[in-house]
This record gives structure tokens, sequence and C-alpha cells, in this order.
């Protein structure tokens, strides 16, 4: 499947990514070999993978979730010691008008 | 023309579990910034989220109460969007496998509103604008929350209040949350479209966001529904369109248009492996759950005998159910017991909040031992009424109020003075009863009230009034 130009730069704005045009067409190829790759699983099964079990080591028993104890939080300068902070806040630009 | 509403509900409620969903920070309220904050929860390189168990349980609950099903295998998926109040750029929801499915609350009318599905996710940080900057605290970021998703059966403003209340009751009642829409731990997002009275055509939607109170939820839909018909009226389309309400100009104003629409895509979250629940985890749950809202109000009205109007004003609340419970299984009467509570404890509690809450100005044990000298007959229920009364305002116990001669009560002769004497100043009233004006006697409760400093049994002196006015 081909990927177009418009969605390549849909992805790029939705990652926070900015490209220059040449850039852009050079993604095109790399992008178009995984989705090729992906199209070929789907052709293997038609689409449908409703007889496809979820993976089975990736789950999670009941007994193995957390129980619900208070742990010691960080220290606000901690967790403020690689940014702008301001009265115990992260300070960034104004992000609406 | 005329149209008839359709609107669905997304509502967030946040759970009360003691720390957030996938970390052990406290989720406790009003602490300082950025003081309930770890690696997991502030999205730092390296750290892995795990599942709070109680979240899931909370969940669960949720979903039997209102009737869904409830999945026992489930997973989260990772909902991407950059904003500042979510530090890792996506939020752990879920997606296409949600714990609970296929619900139902009920309305007063019968009617059901169906539920599409509950899932958990993690809520975002909250920001403040001030001047130049966006200031950010992540002490909420990562509380869990359960988003409760209704199909589109809400068809007015006055069944949307309907369902906002019953939600919230029930939610109380299970104990997952407090659901306390002013402070937020329980907010409301409104789909809202209009279709032409007999037609099933659906007509464009709005969503009105983030509603953080019942009343204004019913102004808004209004509003909305109004706005929404101009325009068809005047030929032309409503624009699909995320809202927001302004509380002070009572309008709706454009968030964002379908053109800048989210895109999230969402993929199963790799940091959480899928979560197996036994099914017997699911009956436990369902076997030990607290009676419900409905319940509540059936038993109320059936076995303990009280009036629709005072289980009505007893069952909204669940820390007044807890006291009027507790006075009961000391040996108080559920009459009285009611009448007391609804009479003259809410008279000094205004608003819906303070009842919420329920500081009753009495202990149960107090209150129990009052109602069961009424009940008992040995004061009569005006004399409870005012020691009631004093005890709320100047605190103490029953028997600093209540004294041995009270407990005597008045005696028959007394009482057969003080009609006389009622009946000797108020010949007016006499006169009006001897000339056939059954109702002039009630003249007379009020000096005998007065006159026994309460302690006068009413019935008993309506019985001997009569007697000297046939005299």
């Amino acid at each position: 499947m081909a990927i177009t130009e418009k969605e390549l730069k849909t992805l790029a704005k939705l990652s926070r990514l900015e490209f220059s045009e040449e850039e852009l067409a050079g993604f095109k190829s790399g992008f178009e070999e995984m989705i090729e790759f992906c199209d070929g699983i789907n052709s293997e099964i038609g689409g449908d993978t409703s007889s496809i079990r979820e993976v089975g080591s990736m789950q999670t028993e009941w007994k193995d979730l957390r129980e619900d104890v208070v742990e010691e939080s960080l220290p606000n300068e901690k967790i403020l010691s690689n940014v702008h902070g301001e009265r115990g806040y992260f300070a960034v630009k104004r992000v609406v008008k | 023309m005329k149209y008839r509403i359709v609107s669905g509900f997304e509502t967030h409620v946040e759970l009360a579990t003691a720390t957030k969903i996938f970390c052990g920070c406290s989720t406790k309220f009003g602490a300082m910034p950025n003081t309930h904050c770890c690696p997991v929860c502030t999205g730092q390189p390296g750290s892995l989220p795990v599942l709070n168990k109680r979240v899931v349980e909370f969940a669960i609950r949720a979903g039997l109460a209102t009737h869904c099903t409830i999945n026992t295998t489930t997973h989260l998926d990772r909902k991407n969007y950059c904003y500042p109040d979510l530090p890792k750029a996506y939020q752990i929801s879920q997606f296409d496998k949600p714990l609970c499915e296929n619900g139902y609350v009920e309305l007063d009318s019968g009617k059901k509103i169906r539920l599409t599905r509950i899932h958990i996710e993690e809520d975002a940080g909250k920001l403040v604008h001030e001047r130049g900057y966006t200031y950010i605290d992540y002490n909420r970021g990562g509380v869990a929350l359960i988003e409760i998703v209704s199909e589109p059966d809400i068809s007015s403003p006055e069944e949307a209040r309907e369902y906002v209340e019953k939600l919230q009751l029930i939610m109380r009642y299970i104990g997952v949350s407090d659901c306390k829409m002013q402070e937020g731990s329980m907010r409301c997002d409104v789909n809202i479209s209009l279709t032409p009275e007999g037609s099933d055509k659906l007509g464009t939607r709005t969503e009105i966001k983030n509603m953080n109170s019942v009343s204004f939820i019913e102004k808004a839909m209004a509003y909305e529904a109004r706005r929404q018909a101009e325009i068809l009226d005047g030929g032309g389309e409503v624009e699909q369109a995320t809202l927001r309400y302004d509380e002070n100009t009572g309008e709706t104003y454009v968030m964002r248009t379908k053109e800048d629409a989210q895109d999230y895509r969402y993929f199963p979250e790799p940091d959480l492996p899928a979560i197996i629940i036994p099914q017997s985890k699911i009956d436990e749950t369902a076997a030990h759950m607290p009676e419900l809202p409905i319940d509540k109000y059936r038993r109320y009205t059936g076995v303990l005998g009280l009036s629709a109007q005072t289980a009505g004003l007893l069952y909204k609340y669940k820390a007044v159910c807890d006291f009027f419970e507790k006075c009961l299984s000391l040996g108080a009467g559920a009459k009285n017991t009611a009448n007391l509570i609804t009479g003259t404890i809410y008279s000094s509690l205004s608003t819906e909040e303070e009842k919420e809450e329920f500081n009753a100005g009495v202990s149960a044990e107090d209150m129990a031992k009052l109602v069961r000298y009424a009940d008992e007959g040995k004061i009569n229920v005006t004399l409870a009424q005012m020691t009631l009364s004093k005890m709320l305002k100047e605190g103490g116990c029953v028997d600093d109020y209540i004294t041995e001669q009270d407990l005597a009560g008045v005696s028959d002769d007394e009482l057969e003075a003080l009609c006389r004497k009622a009946v000797e100043e108020n010949p007016a009233a006499a006169a009006d009863f001897r000339g056939g004006k059954q109702k002039a006697i009630g003249s007379f409760y009020g000096y005998i009230k007065r006159a026994s400093g309460g302690k006068a049994d009413i019935k008993r002196a309506d019985a001997i009034l009569r007697k000297i006015l046939s005299e």
C-alpha cells in the first residue's frame, strides 16, 4: 500500500516534528516497506483476527495487580529539578490565549 | 418545526482509591502542588506503570450496580495527544475492550438510559493560566477515573438531571466515589442533537465539554437545543463541534470544529499486559454489593413504613441514611427518627452539600435515646423536637435537657386544669367549636403546648378538651 504525502505530513504534525519537503519524500519508501510487511501478515489471515488469541505470556493475573497502599512520593524540589518551576508548579509558556 | 432532543452522556467519575491508578502516590485532595508525584505519574523515561487492584474492583462494582456485563479479559490502550496536562503525551485509557459493557440506569418513570460501556483511565494534571505562563500541578495526574458512556437515550434536560443524580447516588452508595461535582470528582460531557418530531433521522451533534454542575447541565442543554433549532428552522446545518458552556452568559461557545478534531491514534498499551479477571472475583463482588438506592427507597417505604416524601428526603443522602440506620440499630423507631431528621436536623442544614456531608450535630446514641423516650410515650413529639433543637444549638446530651419531671409527663389532673384554662382564655374559639367548627379545637393546642413547656400530650389533651367543650 502506498502512503501519500498528505498522510506523511499529518503523521509529522501529530508527532510534533518538522521536516523539509525533501526529508518527507525520503520517508516515503521506508514507511511503505513497513506497511507492506504488515499487509503480508494481513493477507495470511485475510484480515480476520477473531481466531487469534491474545499473546499468552503478556497477561496479568489478578494476584499480580498492585495493592492500593500509599508509597512515598518524590519531594517537590526533586520533581522540579530539571524544569522551570515556580511556587511548586511546573511553569511553561501559556498554552491558551 | 418541532424537534426531539437526542442526547448521550460521557461521565467521568474519580475513584476514591488511596493511590493513583498506576503508582503508589496519594490521591488526597488539596495538597501542595506537585507533592503527590513520582517518576511514573510524571512520565519519566524508564518508569513503568503497575495497575492498582482496587481500581479494577471499584470499576467492577460500578459495572454491576449499573447492570453491565463485566469482561473477564480486558486491556488498556494508549490515547495519544499532546497537551501539558499530560506529561507522557498520552493517556492510558481503554479503547476496544472496556471493562464493563451494556448496562443501564433506570429513571423514576421506568425508562432505562442504556450504558454503552464503563472503562478505566487516568486523570490529567491541573493547569492554571496566569499572565504569560501556564502553571501545571500533576497531583491529579494519574488519579483513577471511570468513564461511563451512555447511549443517546436522554431526551430532555430534566431527564439529564435525573440521570446524573441517579448515577451520582449509585456511585456514592457503592462507595467508589464521593462524586462531588463542585470539586471535579464527577464531570460530564454532553452530546446533543435534534431530530424532527416523527423522524428517525439523527441530526448532527455537538458536544459540550466538562460540565461540573447539574443545574448548568440543564441550562446548557436547553440553550444548545434552542440554538440548534434556530439554525435548522432557518434552513441551516448544525456544524459538528466541541463546545464550552459559559456559566456567566449562559451560552455555548465553539472550542474546536470537526476540521481540527483530534486524532488519538489509539493502540494497545505496551507497558501493561492484558488483565485476566477471575469469574470468582466478579461473583464475590456481586455477592457483597451494598444496598442500592432504589432498594433502600423501597425498604424505607415498605418495611419501615415511611411516607414516600420522607423516604425521598432521606435516601438521597448516603451519610443521612447511615446515621438514620445507626439510630434504628440502637432501638429508635423509624418514623420518629425520620421525622426528627427531616424536620429538626434538616432545618439546621441549608445547602445540599451540608446534607451530603451530614454532620448531624448530635450523636446517634443521644438521638436514639431521645427517640426512644418519644416512642415509649414518656415525652411527646413536640418536646422531643424542642430538645433536639436545643442540643443542636447548645450541645450537650439528652439527659442535660430532659429531666425526671419531663419523663413523668403531665399528670391527668394537671392536664385537665390546663385544658380548662385554655378554654376559659379562648372563649371565641370555644364558641366556634360548639357552633360546629371542628377545626377551632386546634387553637387550644398551641396554648397547652406553651403552658406545659411542650410536655403535654396533645392526643390526651384533645380528648379532655372535647369532654370540657361538650359539657
